[in-house]
């Protein structure tokens, strides 16, 4: 369980986290997302005790990171793959955090194990691991104590399509033993694939809590696009579906259908004999939704200007 | 380290059931013991004192008997014991030396590492003071090691200009030993506040040698008494023996202030600052 109160951190003038309050429970993984800037990653250092807050407080199952003696058994962390000198080993590395917390040398060859890292890569030195090894690495240092939360920032970052797999299914299996399990992203479609409650973050600001499926119910489940050369085919289509029911919006290329199946509007068309080149089914996603929702809080937005300073 | 008990779920066999038994000091100190043994640079800085310390007391003992036996009778040191070949080595080895207490924690900021040791480690002052053991203890050791190269090299080119009482020798050494732990860990203080390694550098330049040096040159009592202050000309008079301006202890105890307050300093920046 994590849990935030008032949480606020400044950098000078900047506001990167403005006043989260938020409990981060047990049993799920918990999406965090929110596009690059939005602080997601000072939330998650201010939960390790690595940032003071400016106000309020980050807690871990009650208690505040920096007063934790053994923390490797409270809180793993997966922060950035780059944190390993360049000529000490993996294995060394996690040697090193594990004698911090008491953790016996023989699991650091289990969690070597556990993400996948033989011998061979183990005992390279840090400037030679690859990216997706630094990750798995990095993960293997959240494992050492077993810790009932885990923070993985950006996991997927450099990872290539197996290691995408295996994030994801690891994920879900460390929530599903009841782990506290907080992953942040800026791609919506990972989340998608793995979270079961999504936290958005817009300039430090929460922006929805909610579980996955509430945010996409939250939207129209769906929509259907037609396009056709005939306007007035396209017009009587709009008027039969409005009268079952559905909301239609009709443009100068076709129309946008909420409300009615695929399968409904293509029957309609062959009633109604309206000529039609295209007739798709677009699911409503959690890419949209994250659009809308962070549409006015877009710390960098892309314009002529190249976006406004900090 | 204790053996803990197992048990036979496969993800946390060795996953101890409650807290561990080793104290978050002692797992500090092994953390970081383990962190500085495992990079190159450590054994190439050990490796690069014990040259330097080879030479530089070589060197000293030619100085030594040229002067006793050239034509100019005004400069005679005469028979000098190995311990002074020694402890004057150390005003140039002693560079090589505190590099290890520099490196100890600028590397961790260089390379991101420092976030890693403070997750493990939240306790700024337990992070920074088991640093300070293990890069207190090993300048030590090798303070021992270039105490022995030195007396070694230096004993046979002094020929019949030099003896080495075997108490005094030791003596000499052990103090050695004590000055570089205490100049390695101001290092390893300074750098945890300034973070860069070639500021710190150049802190350490003007500590030990350009400011005192400058304050020495006019040769103004009030000056050179200010100088004897500095934890380089401190560290000096105690390796000398001097009674003059102060016992020798108290040229230790001064060494050793010089070393607590960059501690302080170096936690003060830890806590403060946002790693």
């Amino acid at each position: 369980m994590i849990t935030l109160r008032g949480l606020t951190k400044r950098f000078g003038t900047a506001t990167a986290v403005d006043g989260l309050t938020l409990d981060i429970r047990p049993g799920q993984v918990t999406g965090f997302l929110g596009p690059n800037g939005a602080g997601k990653s000072t939330t998650m250092r201010m939960v390790l005790g690595l940032d003071r807050p400016t106000a309020g407080q980050a807690l871990v199952n009650g208690r505040s990171y920096r007063q934790l003696r053994h923390p490797l058994y409270e809180v793993g962390a997966l922060l950035d793959a780059t944190g390993i000198h360049p000529t000490r080993s993996a294995r060394a590395h996690l040697v090193a955090m594990a004698r911090s917390n008491g953790i016996p040398a023989r699991r650091v060859d289990e969690v070597l194990d556990l993400v996948g890292l033989d011998g061979r890569a183990a005992g390279k030195p840090g400037r030679a691991l690859s990216l997706g090894m630094g990750q798995r690495l990095g993960i293997a240092g959240a494992l050492l104590g077993d810790p009932p939360v885990l923070l993985l920032d950006e996991p997927v970052n450099g990872l290539d399509p197996d290691g995408v797999r295996w994030i994801r299914r690891f994920t879900r299996d460390l929530a599903d033993e009841g782990r506290t399990v907080l992953v942040s992203s800026h791609l919506m479609s990972e989340m998608e694939q793995t979270a079961d409650r999504v936290v958005v973050l817009g300039r430090g600001r929460l922006i929805a809590d909610a579980p996955l499926a509430e945010l996409l119910a939250g939207r129209p489940s769906g929509t259907v696009r037609v396009r056709g050369p005939e306007p007035a085919g396209l017009t009587a289509l709009r008027d039969r579906l409005t009268a079952e029911g559905a909301t239609v919006d009709l443009d100068g290329t076709g129309l946008s259908v909420a409300g009615a199946t695929a399968a409904r509007v293509g029957d309609l068309v062959y009633e109604l004999g309206v000529r039609v080149h295209e007739l798709t089914p677009v699911a409503a996603s959690l890419e949209e939704a994250f659009l809308e929702l962070t549409a006015d809080s877009v710390e960098y937005a892309a314009g002529p200007t190249g976006g406004e300073p900090r | 380290m204790t053996v803990l008990p197992t048990t036979t779920a496969p993800r946390s066999a060795s996953r101890p059931a409650a807290a561990p038994s080793t104290g978050p000091f002692a797992g500090a100190v092994a953390a970081e013991w383990t962190k500085l043994r495992s990079v190159r640079s450590t054994w190439w800085t050990v490796l690069a004192a014990a040259l330097t310390m080879a030479a530089t007391s070589g060197q000293l003992a030619i100085y030594a008997v040229n002067a006793n036996t050239d034509d100019d009778p005004t400069v005679n040191p005469g028979v000098l014991p190995v311990g002074d070949i020694v402890t004057g080595s150390l005003e140039l080895t002693q560079y090589v030396v505190l590099a290890l207490g520099l490196f100890a924690i600028t590397s961790e900021y260089a390379t991101g590492t420092i976030r890693t040791t403070l997750r493990c480690t939240p306790s700024r002052t337990r992070v920074l003071l088991a640093k300070a053991v293990v890069v207190g203890g090993l300048t030590f050791l090798l303070g021992l090691l270039l105490g022995g190269i030195g007396a070694a090299v230096a004993r046979p080119v002094l020929g019949d200009w030099g003896r080495a009482p075997l108490g005094g020798t030791l003596a000499d050494v052990a103090a050695s030993a004590a000055y570089l732990a205490l100049v390695g860990v101001l290092a390893l203080g300074l750098a945890a506040a300034l973070r860069s390694p070639v500021l710190t550098l150049t802190v350490l330049l003007a500590l030990l040698m350009i400011v005192p040096l400058s304050l020495q040159e006019p040769g103004i009592t009030a000056l050179t008494r200010i100088a004897d202050a500095f934890p380089g000309v401190a560290g000096g008079h105690f390796l000398a023996g001097d009674t003059e301006p102060y016992p020798a202890a108290v040229g230790l105890l001064l060494l050793a202030g010089w070393t607590a307050g960059g501690l302080a300093l170096g936690r003060w920046a830890l806590a403060r600052r946002d790693a």
